[in-house]
């Protein structure tokens, strides 16, 4: 009996030090996934994608013959969000919301249309989050931030929490690379009028 | 009835602790650029949640405005393979 007691001791130990571990895992991989917008490797890696990107969006806009000023910042825009999100390397929802919605995009943009006028008018079903302690008022703004963060509408308070820590520090590192790449090209250029030099 | 679904569902499955909260609000508001300015205690999980929807709709304009600037550089710098590759070079830096 003793050593079925202990046995069962030690499971339980067991079941808890590896939930513990995978708690303790998430919680450093949650950590670094947010200092990692900082790095300067990864910037460097975005930008670099980013011009790649924007390359292609100035091939496609100049092929096509109707070609304006407006559809193009929309295409620049939704290639910079595309990159941020990859570079995200799907551990979080926002990014891998961000990309299912550029497939969608691509195949039927009114489906999508549709479908989001549903969800906003099936709104008033949601109920409130786990602390019932909490005002009115801030159950109000944690919808907000839950519809300003890519694919947190309707996710649980502390989720939407962690998934718009980690997209604002990815926003940051896009608007840093983004105004790097901008003067880059502004002072490229200012200098370099014509093509190509003669030898 | 599907309010009371809900509700045990999450307190079943991730039991959401006050603690968390705090946490996560505080990490939250480290990442807001008025923290380093004020003396960042005790500021209420309304003023933080408030802050992060403004910054993330400055943010999410700011990108527009460079997505915007970018489009016309594109338009009109040439973009050949010697300067994209000297803005590599200038990119990895």
């Amino acid at each position: 009996m003793d050593a079925e007691a202990a046995n069962r001791g030690t499971e339980d130990t067991h079941k808890s030090d590896a939930c513990e571990r995978e708690r303790k895992r998430r919680r450093t991989d949650a950590h670094p996934q947010s200092l990692r917008w900082k790095s300067p490797t990864e910037q460097q890696s975005y930008s670099s994608k980013l011009l790649e990107a924007l390359h292609h969006v100035r091939r496609t806009s100049t092929s096509s013959s109707a070609a304006n000023a407006t559809p193009r910042s929309r295409a620049v825009r939704e290639a910079a969000d595309r990159v941020l999100a990859i570079a995200a390397k799907g551990r979080t929802r926002w990014s891998r919301a961000i990309l299912s919605k550029c497939r969608t995009l691509k195949l039927r943009k009114k489906r999508v249309a549709v479908a989001f006028g549903h969800g906003r008018h099936r709104k008033p079903g949601f109920s409130a989050p786990a602390e019932a302690k909490n005002p009115p008022t801030l159950e109000r703004k944690m919808k907000t931030l839950g519809r300003l963060v890519p694919g947190c509408q309707k996710l649980s308070f502390p989720s939407i929490l962690e998934e718009a820590s980690d997209y604002i520090a990815a926003l940051q590192m896009q608007v840093r690379a983004m105004s790097a790449l901008t003067e880059i090209l502004s002072s490229l250029g200012s200098s370099s009028p014509s093509s190509n030099p003669n030898s | 009835m599907s309010s009371r679904r809900l509700r045990s569902r999450q307190s079943s499955s991730t039991r959401i602790t006050e603690d968390q909260i705090i946490e996560l609000v505080s990490k939250l508001q480290a990442l807001l650029p008025e923290s380093r300015i004020r003396g960042n205690d005790r500021v209420s999980a309304s003023k933080v949640l408030q802050d992060t929807c403004n910054y993330i709709k400055s943010l999410h304009r700011e990108v527009d405005d460079l997505s915007e600037r970018l489009s016309q550089m594109l338009a009109t710098t040439e973009m050949s393979s010697a300067q994209a590759a000297i803005i590599r070079n200038l990119l990895t830096q």
